[in-house]
């Protein structure tokens, strides 16, 4: 590329992301410095007497580390029984235990609520076995967030900590017994030093999670956390503290993310020997072998019954749960609707196009600004990566927020329309939630590919758009593909952004529409888009990992 | 006819300073010259400019008379090959060599007909159908080394091609490169940081060390006489040892060493720049297989402390008065042992002079 084409590049790249990511943000902060004097909704914010408003900075803090605590002991314990021993049924365990990945955000929580919450299953199941009152057993508040928090969160920590482990080989641990270590000595000093980055980047991730968690608090009634305070206090036209309270969700975020990206890139311990693959010791002992399949068999159940719980309400007649353990009447009509009524079909049709759309232009972004990132030198690098991987740290809420508070005016953005209100909106909002995920997934392959590959092609004759077109694309394929997969799903399940955005209800996408449903009691029509949201995820899994075994055939 | 001039090229990077200095160069047509120095030298910079991978701080860059200084790769006619091969992953053997070609709009018969040739010359025919991650290093390399000679560039560019490959490898794709050397090949510019390839191979050779240039010659001249102490360091197995000058005549010069011994040698074997006056600080190159075991006492005494066997040689160090001196004994003259007394005589028409240590 020659420097005019580069510069015209990375101008237009500039402004895109101060257009749409950059500056809502800011005019967020200038919003929030409007109020009688310019820190007086600050001041309010970290006063306690001024009641849950004062409380959301430290209820949001304390869920999030109690999140991290609970989902981190869940993950590492899971991760280290299923990469190091071997036990029957190992390897169906190792699936089902990311099944809460296929959870869609918002169904999933339902099912959570109608599963352990009042009136829910469980309590129901429990109170009439005893013959007590079943509302004493449901869970409800901070048990119920924590509940959700914990088992759609583990997998943070059961993937990096697994990964680890996979990394790290035998011969470390040998070493240390033949130095005469004992077993607890090679745990202590060896294997879970090697765990801690894993366990750390877990944990932020977690609590970052945390932060922005909306669904979970909502559905059980909790409201002391920032993301529901910006929602009540938009509600109640109180501008500068809503924005507030964004600023101070996004400082959070941030520092969260900035303290990530140092922690990646500082240590990743990587085993220097080659080859063989890691032992695994087989469980022996009757004993212990049947506690191990206790444990996996309840935990199994344990994660499938939420996924099973969608299922069962897509099947039943909306209205006929009242008072016993599960709905009374089953039918079909709500999946045959779903194809066969246009007002069902409707909001599938509109999740799967605005999610389209924004994946259109995520991949676009993200891939130029991956490649932008990757292969050229220029100032401001540093504030370029961060500008794109900022949607990525910002809970949906906040994203939302700027987003509805730019637009809600004409602006050289929106090419001088007001976009609030209109279909616009939320595709715009996907876009720029889940550009960092192709992003992301992008610069990940471009790091892996050999600079010297396109070299090559130059030498041989070919101008930077054909080796671009010809050799570099083709070998990031596998990496935008599943970036972009990645951000469609997102986009399927996508709730607390869309909530806040207010579309006009014939543009209402999925979880929107979940949402009005399931608050009108019509459990069954809401549990079969749910189905549609899982069975979208487990399609564009199988997807991905076509792609991704692809991607390794073509890595040399 | 000169192929390719650099003038004064220079290339500074922001952290690793001036890496290459000033530069001039000029490369003759069929000409296989080769760029050699330790690693960090800036000699693969220099190839990157040359490729036009690296854009030059200063300096201009000409191909027969055309200045390529701001070309883009593309547009400068060189087949480059890279010390990773840097294959395309997602193509096959044919697929990879026919790039170029393509790329040229090659009619198709015609492309066919060169990839066959091409992978033939690098002994791969047949194999072009496969993909390339199945094939072993030394067959990437041939296969990179196809795919940048079939366009027919005027200039070849290899980057430490063999430095990825095992030893006997190493022996067996350089024997196929000089077998490569025809009349029509293009002229080609090899960096190394192996000397045995460098001298094995190339018609001359450039010694590079931190971004400048030390010597051009043939691997003769820079064996036998080295311009500067680090070419003479750098090359092969040569103690440099200090000593000052004690007399001059027409036909010979005689040295004396820090411990009063004196050698008297041909005043023609020196660097240029050093001068042959009485009293003047010299460097003497006595290289290791340029002493022999003396009977009695030899030019230098010492006790050997270390012997490495090496098949036809020993490589001994023996410490004498003028410092640590490196030998190298031929195995039929018998056993040596550490702790050993030796003389060593010094065939003085093999010595050399160099400008004299950097005072400190």
């Amino acid at each position: 590329m020659n420097r005019l084409a580069k510069i015209g590049v990375l101008a237009a790249l500039a402004l895109i992301l101060w257009g749409y990511i950059v500056g809502p943000l800011v005019g967020t902060f200038q919003r929030s410095i409007t109020g009688a004097t310019p820190l007086a909704d600050y001041i309010r914010f970290f006063d306690f007497r001024s009641g849950v408003q004062g409380e959301a900075m430290l209820g949001s803090l304390m869920i999030s580390v109690l999140s991290v605590i609970t989902s981190g002991v869940i993950g590492v314990f899971l991760a280290v029984i299923l990469q190091r021993w071997d036990f029957p049924l190992r390897r169906v365990c190792q699936v089902l235990v990311l099944v809460p990945i296929a959870l869609p955000p918002l169904m999933g929580v339902a099912a959570f609520v109608k599963l352990y919450g009042l009136g829910g299953t469980v309590p129901q199941l429990v109170g009439n076995f005893f013959g007590t009152d079943p509302n004493s057993y449901a869970i409800e508040g901070l048990a119920g967030v924590l509940l959700v928090h914990t088992l759609t969160m583990y997998p943070y920590f059961y993937l990096t900590v697994s990964a680890a482990l996979e990394q790290s080989d035998d011969s470390l641990e040998e070493a240390a017994y033949s130095l005469g270590a004992t077993t607890f000595q090679t745990w202590n000093r060896v294997i879970l030093p090697m765990l801690t980055p894993a366990i750390v980047s877990g944990a932020l991730l977690t609590f970052m999670s945390s932060m922005a968690s909306y669904t979970a608090p909502l559905l059980f009634n909790v409201d002391y956390v920032m993301t529901r305070q910006i929602m009540s206090a938009d509600a109640n036209a109180e501008l500068a503290y809503s924005s507030v309270v964004s600023v101070m969700l996004a400082v959070v975020s941030v520092s969260f993310l900035i303290l990530l990206r140092r922690w990646e890139g500082r240590s990743a311990y990587r085993s220097q020997s080659k080859g063989g693959g890691r032992r695994r010791q087989r469980v022996t002992n009757p004993a212990t072998k049947a506690l191990i399949l206790a444990i996996s068999l309840v935990s199994t159940i344990f994660l499938i019954l939420p996924i099973a719980m969608i299922f069962v309400l897509a099947f039943s007649v909306d209205g006929s749960w009242r008072s016993a353990a599960l709905p009374s009447e089953y039918t079909t009509r709500n999946i045959i609707k779903l194809f066969t009524d246009s007002a069902n079909w409707a909001p599938i049709q509109n999740s799967i196009v605005m999610s389209a759309i924004a994946v259109c232009g995520a991949v676009l972004l993200g891939v130029s600004c991956a490649y932008v990132l990757g292969r050229m030198s220029f100032r401001g690098k540093t504030a370029f990566d961060i500008a794109i991987m900022l949607p990525w740290a910002l809970p949906g809420t906040v994203v939302a927020f700027n987003l509805i508070k730019t637009f809600n005016v004409p602006s050289a953005f929106s090419f001088g329309q007001v976009l609030v209100g209109t279909y616009a909106i939320v595709p715009l909002a996907y876009f720029v939630r889940f550009s960092p995920l192709v992003f992301r997934s992008t610069a990940a392959s471009l790091s892996q590919l050999d600079p010297t590959i396109e070299e090559a092609a130059r030498s041989l004759g070919s101008s930077w758009s054909y080796a671009f077109r010809k050799i570099t694309l083709p070998l990031l394929y596998p990496g935008i593909a599943a970036g972009a997969l990645l951000a469609f799903v997102n986009g399927i399940g996508e709730f607390v952004a869309t909530i806040l955005l207010h579309v006009h209800p014939k543009y209402r996408p999925l979880s929107i529409a979940i949402f009005d449903e399931f608050y009108r009691g019509n459990f069954g029509t809401a549990a079969a888009w749910g189905v549609v949201q899982v069975v979208l995820v487990l399609l564009v899994v199988i997807l991905t990992q076509r792609v991704q075994s692809q991607g390794t055939i073509m890595k040399l | 006819m000169t192929v390719l001039t650099l003038e004064k090229l220079t290339k500074v990077f922001p952290r690793a300073g001036r890496v290459v200095d000033s530069i001039d160069l000029r490369i003759e047509s069929g000409e296989f010259f080769t760029l050699l120095g330790p690693s960090g030298c800036g000699k693969s910079t220099i190839l990157r400019m040359v490729a036009g991978f690296e854009e030059p701080t200063d300096g201009r860059i000409l191909f027969d008379r055309r200045d390529v200084t701001t070309e883009p790769p593309n547009r400068r006619s060189i087949g480059f090959v890279f010390q990773n091969y840097a294959l395309f992953p997602h193509l096959s053997v044919a697929e990879n060599v026919v790039f170029g070609l393509r790329v040229k709009k090659v009619p198709r018969a015609e492309a066919e007909k060169r990839v066959a040739e091409a992978l033939n010359d690098v002994q791969l025919a047949g194999l072009g159908p496969e993909r390339v991650d199945r094939l072993s290093g030394g067959q990437q390399q041939r296969v990179a080394l196809a795919r940048a000679l079939v366009i027919r560039p005027s200039l070849l560019l290899l980057d430490e091609p063999l430095s990825n490959l095992d030893a006997k490898l190493r022996e067996d794709t350089r024997a196929m490169l000089r077998a490569l050397r025809s009349s029509n090949s293009p002229t080609t510019v090899y960096v190394t940081h192996d000397q045995a390839e460098a001298m094995g191979m190339s018609d001359r050779v450039a010694v590079l060390n931190q971004g400048k240039i030390h010597q051009v010659a043939t691997p003769e001249e820079i064996y036998e006489h080295p311009a500067t102490r680090f070419v003479a360091d750098f090359i092969g197995r040569n103690n440099v040892i200090d000593a000052t000058v004690s007399a001059v005549s027409e036909k010979t010069v005689t040295v004396r060493f820090r411990d009063g011994i004196e050698v008297t040698m041909d005043p023609a074997n020196r660097a240029r720049g050093v001068l042959l006056t009485p009293g003047a600080r010299v460097g003497v190159c006595v290289r290791a297989e340029s002493m022999r075991l003396a009977a009695g006492n030899g030019t230098f005494s010492g006790i050997v402390t270390d012997v490495e066997y090496a098949g036809p040689l020993r490589t001994c160090r023996v410490q004498t008065s003028v410092g640590d001196l490196q030998v190298e004994v031929p195995s039929s003259a018998g056993r040596l042992v550490k702790g050993q007394s030796v003389g060593l005589s010094v065939i003085e028409s093999a010595l050399h002079l160099v400008e004299p240590a950097a005072t400190t």
